[in-house]
């Protein structure tokens, strides 16, 4: 199935499900000026369902949308590929969102022409109400190009001297727009730390080291939690490598407890955010 | 800017030989907020607290900063204070320039400016507290002990002639324990049973005790003064509410299994007492052993039973029962040495036997009615081996304590076997005798007079010879290589704590060390609490112990116990996470982290973020007052920072840090 059949299918079921009053708006993608560019749209008429399209520049995650309209009145339906399942599902544990109130559109997905898609694992949704088309057969695993890790090993990669030198240049450079922190969705503090003013040592300087702080503090609220999107990287206006740092949590936890993945079902615990009596403490 | 008081304490020399604390003082005064500051040679002493009291009026105080010794020595002692002088008891800061000043450092100098840095941080923080409330918890007047051993009888009696009502509980058939087992007791060789099962009766007999032997604790929740305890009754397939426990059952059983009680020496059957004394009398069927239950063939007890007692078809039990605190009274066993020990036979040799079997063999109740005989052919002993410290400081065999009970019980062993058998040789290996105790000394004395043989040195090879068994050690006095020609080999094994243990410590959120032991609240002065409120320790479950001390200890539990009991309702403490609804986004991180199932969310009215506004009914952290012990993980797990600690707000903390930068 091509990508003009499969927006058509798109097209249609939006448009039934918005003809019926089943749902408030369908949350997809529309065109842009730029043919190689799409962005979020919000479908709220059969007539603005003609108007979503499905293809390779589909490169946003839409789930972080859905905390900005936590308590809907009527359902909203959202086209869900493995990132924004996944996304979802984290959502939920976190009590951001309510599974009852959404409609899940399934597509399975074959990757953009996002640089991040060629590692995924998670093509397909893992939560939904109804496939659009049915899920590829020769798995979507099999298919990644990049190690899950892609961005961490380069960095592992690195000597002590050389990770300085990286991370000096990646904070040199950072503006701290905050927008890494806009996109993410498992980012969802009513009042973010960054945003609360404070003064002495703890105020905000526009310096590499400041930069750093927030950069880390970041990584460490979201790391276990990461469902691997990489939508950080695709809001950086500065094209910054922020998923190495998430990934690194994320290889980390899985050499100390295992496989580990995020957001493959909504009650799953995060590693850093639970206490268990048979936690390991042999460092201790 | 509040009215601060600085009260700076010499504590005899303790701080004022390290410390100039008139200079101390002195720059206290041009701290920010501070209208006046004193020193006194005690602070704590009855004049030292007037001196507060009289510049708390005088001067208009309204928080206080004490630079004396440690928060935990004398922070309570304070607060009681300034409850008298009517200013909240929550506005006063300690700065501990004894420990971590005074104590620490020998130049004068430098520890001054290290007092006066701590004294303004407690300034800056003092200046930031907030007068708290605590509330009021009712209290449900019943005690729990957990553990029928000669520490959980001692408590559960102590509270039940208090006159509050306990439940205790007792996994085996029969209360008695460990105790029940032993032929006689250090330093006073006076019969273990008969000073035990008269306690076993009145344990049975007592109004206020309701006895749930051959149970187990199966999930505790709740918090001091409010626990709520499920409690699983093991199918006993016996009602004992007719049973008269006449024991025609038990000699008909065709089952036979190596007893337990008895170390293996002897068989029971598979409907069985544990031993003649035992509370309550009467039998239960073994389900692993018993021929009916396993083949469905059988059936000879419910036969022989003239009442009609027996019911094969009996299911494990589960009730919930309400407790306002809990004695853990889980004692232990002793080391399984054949797993540590291939250098001594790893129980190839039968007659290498631990204290524990020796004390069923000595025993006139046990199965050779007290007659030392070698298990392997029933001769009596003509030389025997006593080894102590066995799977005890050892690191190498995993544990580095010291077992505490097992010099004297050697000794006492070593007595035993003198007055029983004529003409033996006793040889008792050590590594140190430790006998502090009243009347332990002596008995050490005697026992060595009677002809013990005591020799310095870690057996490093038991092996047999024809039909008895070399104990190969170095004489570490002689400095030579012995080797001990015995009969029998008796090895003093270490304690361990209780199988099970550990699960009832998770069930109560009460910490264990290193060797599974549980953690009193604190070494010294809080030795019978846990860290969990309403949770108390009686017995060797928190220790290797004798027989007094247990005793001693459970004693001391029960008195806390019945404290907490007489009152009606208890003050929790107000240093408690709290929650900013506006910030909480309701993430349930918190409720996720807190070891204490203190966070709930609970749906409540409040607004969404952002813009709109809108009126919403959201999940938001809500905090179990009694429950929460003010450990502060949720402050650090919550990414907004929508949790602090009141009495530890991050202000407060930052506004101590900052002061350090001045």
């Amino acid at each position: 199935m091509n990508y003009t059949e499969k927006t058509k299918l798109i097209q249609t079921r939006a448009a039934a499900l918005l003809e019926a009053g089943e749902v408030s708006y369908v949350l997809g993608w529309g065109a842009t000026r730029f043919a190689d560019k799409t962005r979020a749209r919000f479908a709220r008429s059969p007539e603005e369902a003609a108007t979503l399209v499905y293809n390779e520049h589909c490169t946003q995650s839409l789930a972080k949308y859905l905390v900005d309209d936590r308590w809907p009145e009527t359902r909203i339906a959202i086209l869900a590929r493995g990132c924004e399942s996944r996304a979802i599902n984290r959502m939920i544990r976190d009590n951001q969102i309510r599974r009852e109130n959404l409609l899940i559109l399934g597509l399975p997905c074959e990757g953009t022409d996002a640089e991040r898609c060629r590692s995924c694992r998670a093509h397909d949704p893992v939560v939904y109400d109804e496939l659009l088309w049915e899920p590829n057969s020769t798995g979507a695993a099999a298919a990644a190009e990049l190690s899950r890790y892609y961005r961490a090993d380069a960095v592992d990669a690195l000597s002590a001297a050389e990770k300085k030198a990286y991370w000096d240049d990646v904070y040199a450079r950072c503006i701290r727009c905050y927008a890494c922190r806009n996109a993410c969705p498992v980012c969802s503090c009513r009042e973010c730390f960054v945003d609360m003013h404070r003064t002495g040592f703890q105020g905000k300087r526009h310096s590499a080291t400041d930069n750093q702080t927030f950069g880390v503090t970041r990584a460490f609220h979201v790391g276990d939690r990461c469902i691997e999107c990489g939508e950080c990287e695709r809001a950086c206006p500065m094209g910054l490598p922020i998923l190495a740092q998430t990934q690194k949590i994320l290889k980390e936890i899985e050499a100390l407890a295992g496989d580990y993945e995020q957001g493959l079902d909504a009650a799953q615990d995060n590693y850093l955010g639970a206490f268990d009596l048979d936690d390991k403490d042999d460092f201790m | 800017m509040s009215k601060v008081g600085v009260f700076v304490c010499h504590c005899g020399t303790n701080i004022a030989a390290a410390v100039d604390v008139v200079r101390a003082c002195e720059a206290a005064k041009s701290m920010p907020g501070v209208v006046h500051a004193a020193e006194y040679k005690y602070m704590c002493s009855e004049p030292g607290q007037q001196m507060i009291l009289d510049a708390i009026k005088e001067y208009g105080l309204k928080r206080i900063v004490i630079a004396s010794c440690s928060p935990r020595m004398h922070e309570t002692t304070f607060r009681k204070m300034l409850k008298k002088s009517g200013v909240n008891e929550y506005l006063i800061e300690i700065a501990n320039i004894r420990e971590q000043v005074a104590w620490v450092h020998d130049d004068k100098e430098k520890a001054t400016e290290k007092a006066i840095d701590l004294i303004r941080m407690a300034v800056a923080k003092v200046c930031r507290d907030e007068p708290l409330k605590s509330q009021m918890i009712p209290i449900t007047k019943r005690a729990l002990v957990i553990g029928g051993g000669i520490a959980g009888i001692q408590a559960a009696l102590d509270i039940a002639d208090a006159g509050h009502e306990v439940t205790l509980v007792e996994r085996e058939p029969s209360i008695g324990g460990r105790m029940v087992m032993l032929d006689k007791t250090f330093p006073t060789l006076d019969c273990s049973a008969c000073i035990s099962t008269p306690k076993m009766v009145d344990v049975s007999a007592h109004p206020n005790i309701r006895l749930l032997a051959y149970s187990e604790v199966a999930k505790v929740e709740g918090y001091i003064g409010n626990f709520t305890v499920t409690i699983r009754q093991k199918a006993r397939y016996v009602n004992h509410d007719i049973c008269t426990g006449c024991g025609a059952c038990s000699e008909k059983c065709p089952a036979k299994v190596p007893s337990a009680f008895n170390k293996g020496l002897s068989k029971r059957p598979a409907i069985y007492t544990l031993f003649p004394q035992a509370v309550p009398a009467k039998p239960v069927i073994d389900k692993d052993s018993c021929i009916k239950l396993k083949s469905g063939k059988c059936g000879v007890c419910e036969k022989i039973c003239p009442l009609g007692c027996i019911n094969y078809e009996d299911e494990d039990m589960e009730f919930t029962e309400d407790f306002g605190a809990i004695v853990t009274a889980t004692g232990y066993q002793t080391a399984d040495w054949a797993q540590m020990y291939d250098e001594y036979g790893a129980g190839r040799f039968p007659d290498v036997i631990d204290g524990l079997t020796f004390e069923r063999l000595v025993n006139a109740s046990g199965p050779t009615e007290g007659h030392i005989v070698r298990p392997s052919d029933g001769t009596e002993p003509k030389t025997i081996s006593i080894i102590k410290c066995v799977g005890s400081r050892d690191p190498k065999k995993g544990r580095a304590y010291c077992s505490r009970a097992c010099c004297m019980y050697a000794a006492k062993h070593a007595r035993q076997i003198f007055g029983k058998i004529e003409g033996v040789r006793v040889f008792i290996f050590y590594i140190d005798v430790r006998t502090p105790g009243k009347g332990y000394e002596e008995f050490y004395d005697k026992t060595r007079e009677d002809g013990a043989i005591y020799v310095r040195g870690r057996v490093s090879r038991i092996y047999k010879e024809g039909d008895t068994l070399i104990c190969q050690a170095e004489d570490s006095l002689l400095g030579k290589q012995v080797r001990v020609k015995s009969d029998l080999v008796i090895l003093e094994t270490a304690m361990e704590p209780a199988e099970g243990s550990a699960s009832v410590a998770g069930m109560l959120g009460a910490a264990v060390d290193g060797d599974g032991w549980l953690t009193e609240a604190h070494p010294k002065l809080r030795p019978v609490e846990t860290q969990v409120g309403g949770v108390f320790l009686a017995g060797v479950c928190q220790g290797p112990k004798d027989i007094p001390d247990t005793v001693s200890q459970a004693s001391a539990a029960a008195a806390k116990v019945i404290g907490l009991l007489n009152k009606n309702e208890m003050e929790s403490s107000p240093m408690i996470a709290s929650v900013e609804a506006d910030k909480c986004s309701g993430c349930s991180a918190c409720e996720a982290i807190c070891p204490y199932k203190a966070i709930t969310m609970g749906e409540q009215p409040g607004r969404e973020a952002g813009g709109n506004s809108k009126k919403v009914m959201r999940p938001i952290a809500v905090v179990n007052a009694g429950l929460c012990q003010g450990c502060g993980a949720c402050t650090v797990a919550c990414r907004t920072g929508a949790i602090d600690l009141l009495g530890y707000r991050n202000r407060q903390i930052l506004e101590e840090v900052d002061a350090l930068w001045v």
